[in-house]
């Protein structure tokens, strides 16, 4: 087993390592041929190789010394227009020595920019076009404005299928000397959705248990966020509850720090599988969709999820009835 | 149900009474004196500021003197015509059962001058001619409408006791509660209430109710507020709310900004809200109110604020359909706001091991320190080496590493494999 990261350690370093979105990586690939790249945006759900892809692409562009080349900068952390008006357009701006006359630019989580930021960063793409290329990796292109989208070329990732997801953990724990039974696999992917990187912490994870990594121990890790706690405050819900499951879900997120996100998409799964009248099930389902969306653009994890919670309650006491 | 402290722990004898020593003193004097026949005034009048045991006194006093005791309030007494039924009462002294009796008046305030003058002038027969004692309270004895009842009357006034003597009954409470309760913390409570011990009583019920331990910082973070308006009155006009206006008007009373005042609804709409239906509508009124605040963030247009007021005032007001409002809830301070506050000293930690994480694995510090911490908080508690592997790599430092085995011992042990 090694100590470091396996996430990071086994992350693709050039076009050809990456496994999966072949069609991507082929256009990718024409574009380092071609000595050009349009601004692009990468969209798609997290784990699925966008960051991976962007460095890769530069790596492939630049050779060895692609360092000097790009930058990354992640919107998440430096979200403000400031950054775009300072870090963003003295590195744009900026002549690049070399054979190819372009430096590349990673805007990472570009979907959390302000919109302020956003215009600003529009006339920078414009202005500097010769100068320096950009890509944007985002969760939701849609969080984009719309003249930056057309500015940009577009790609979108999706989740490995699960053949090739099961192929990648399995190879991984080979290497590291782990042992993974099927149902760990099964397990890791019922717990992370398709999501790599998470998949790849969670087997990390497990492994440091130092035990065979199956169901039984991937469960015991994502506890806290496990299928237990959720189905838990769901029932305590549905007998009517609603203080106990407020609390625990204040719990969850304060204490354990879980993100809402995998709360509801735990709630979700959940949701269908309770013992609730089918009609009931697909109102909730609308219920979760919604209130998923929120969560998306910023709402108030505790709060948009208790409106949930206040809902099961109301089930609840329609089936006693 | 809740039983409100109040209630419960209202002065059973005169010698709980917290200050005003010598207006109690004058007012026994004189509920004594009765015994060798009526004296000159054959009523009393006490007045001071609310919450400071004005009635509390009379009652504890009848308990100690085992008398028979009428309490009427004045505003039901509004005409002349109830107030001469209420006369008959105070026409004997003896009661049939051979006690003595005492009545009492209260809440003279809120009889208007005008519309019931009549019945000021009917309390003012009965004060002439009483042949029991009888007791008039209001919080102001010197109002126009009063000053020919005046010239009947014994005047003694209540004062506010001291922020010491507050203290003294909030004590007897806790023991009463089984509550530990730091002196800091009460006597913060005490200076709070400005004298008024039966606010501080609720202050006190919402702060500790449920608790073995009651700390200073527990209720510090709360400041002073406005005594025109508290908080409990505002939440009181938005929850209970009848209509849209009335519930919305309640913001500009709020000494709070708008974010607090929305915790504090939050908090405590499922309490008042005992129909699944109703709490469901309340909290989905809450969670589009929420959806508002997030456009103002991301558009900086504060304009949008009325959204989040309609929808977290007369969205919830207008949630009550079929709850009766019956019973007396308590308020409670806002649960979040101070978790939140003890968990923020936790969320830095994250955050700074984030930004560690961010520098080798191309993932934001704020992500990686919802998404990615909690891994490492796993694989540090089970695997010395595998943790002193990556602190390393993340070249994260000793309170970092500490943070994320959990004990001071193991992160040594991670530390010395360092080197």
């Amino acid at each position: 087993m090694s100590f470091e990261m396996w996430a990071e350690k086994y992350r693709p370093k050039t076009l050809d390592d990456i496994v999966d979105q072949r069609e991507i990586v082929d256009r990718l690939k024409s574009f380092v041929k071609s000595r050009n790249v349009p601004h692009c945006i990468f969209a798609g759900p997290p784990g699925t190789g966008k960051t991976t892809a962007a460095l890769c692409l530069t790596r492939d562009l630049y050779g060895d010394i692609y360092r000097e080349h790009f930058m990354e900068l992640n919107a998440s952390d430096e979200r403000g227009i400031d950054v775009v008006r300072e870090t963003v357009k003295t590195f744009a701006r900026a002549k690049s020595i070399g054979e190819i006359p372009f430096k590349v630019m990673i805007l990472d989580e570009a979907d959390n920019m302000t919109s302020d930021a956003q215009q600003a960063l529009r006339r920078t793409m414009e202005r500097y076009t010769e100068t320096c290329r950009f890509i944007m990796c985002a969760n939701y292109s849609g969080k984009i404005i719309e003249p930056i989208q057309s500015r940009c070329a577009p790609f979108r990732f999706s989740y490995l299928p699960r053949e090739e997801h099961d192929k990648y953990l399995k190879c991984m724990a080979e290497k590291e000397k782990v042992r993974l039974t099927e149902e760990g696999v099964e397990a890791i992917f019922e717990v992370c959705g398709g999501d790599l990187r998470r998949a790849i912490n969670t087997l990390q994870a497990s492994a440091s248990l130092g035990k065979p990594v199956d169901a039984k121990v991937v469960y015991s890790i994502t506890g806290r966020a496990g299928p237990a706690d959720v189905q838990k405050m769901i029932k305590t819900a549905m007998t009517g509850d609603f203080l106990g499951a407020r609390k625990q879900l204040r719990d969850m997120i304060q204490k354990y720090g879980v993100a809402g996100s995998d709360i509801i998409r735990q709630m979700h799964s959940e949701i269908f599988r309770a013992e609730i009248p089918e009609s009931w099930k697909i109102k909730l389902a609308d219920v979760v969709g919604e209130i998923d969306y929120r969560l998306v653009e910023g709402a108030d994890e505790e709060v948009q999820l208790s409106a949930l919670l206040a809902r099961l309650v109301e089930a609840g006491f329609e089936m006693k009835k | 149900m809740y039983a409100a402290w109040t209630v419960k722990y209202k002065p059973k004898s005169i010698t709980d009474i917290v200050g005003n020593r010598e207006s109690i003193e004058k007012l026994v004097g004189w509920v004594k004196s009765w015994d060798d026949g009526a004296p000159k005034k054959r009523a009393v009048f006490l007045y001071g500021p609310p919450g400071v045991g004005k009635t509390a006194t009379v009652e504890a006093l009848a308990h100690d003197l085992r008398m028979e005791f009428v309490e009427k309030n004045a505003s039901d007494y509004r005409t002349e015509e109830a107030i001469k039924r209420f006369a008959g009462l105070a026409s004997r002294y003896g009661s049939l059962f051979g006690g003595k009796r005492l009545v009492l008046l209260d809440e003279l305030d809120g009889l208007t001058g005008t519309s019931d003058k009549g019945g000021v002038k009917a309390i003012t027969e009965v004060a002439k001619a009483a042949e029991c004692p009888v007791v008039l309270i209001a919080d102001s004895a010197y109002d126009q409408k009063f000053s020919n009842l005046r010239l009947y009357c014994l005047l003694i006034e209540f004062k506010k006791p001291l922020a010491s003597e507050v203290m003294k009954h909030l004590n007897r409470v806790c023991s009463g509660e089984g509550i530990q309760a730091d002196e800091n913390a009460l006597k913060f409570i005490a200076q709070r209430s400005e004298g008024d011990v039966r606010s501080a009583v609720n202050d006190f019920q919402a702060l500790a109710q449920g608790k073995k331990r009651l700390t200073y910082e527990d209720v510090s973070w709360l400041g002073y507020r406005d005594r025109q308006d508290s908080i409990f009155n505002v939440l009181r006009m938005i929850i209970y709310g009848k209509t849209c206006v009335s519930a919305k008007r309640a913001v500009d009373m709020a000494d709070v900004d708008i974010d607090m005042l929305f915790e504090w609804i939050y908090e405590n709409v499922p309490e008042h809200f005992a129909d699944p239906h109703d709490l469901a509508r309340a909290m989905d009124a809450l969670s589009i109110a929420d959806v508002y605040r997030g456009r103002i963030r991301s558009s900086q247009d504060w304009s949008f604020t009325r959204y989040v007021i309609d929808f977290m005032t007369a969205g919830v007001a207008m949630a009550r359909q079929n709850t009766k409002t019956s019973g007396w809830i308590p308020f409670k301070f806002p649960g979040r706001i101070q978790a939140l506050s003890r968990s923020r000293a936790d969320r830095a930690m994250r955050l700074s091991i984030g930004q560690k994480i961010k520098r080798r694995n191309h993932i934001s510090a704020f992500r990686a320190s919802k998404e990615v911490v909690p891994y490492l908080r796993i694989i540090f508690k089970n695997n010395e080496e595998m943790a002193a592997g990556i602190a390393r790599w993340l070249d994260l430092n000793s309170e970092m590493v500490a943070y994320l085995v959990g004990s001071e011992e193991k992160a040594e042990s991670i530390l010395k494999q360092l080197g």
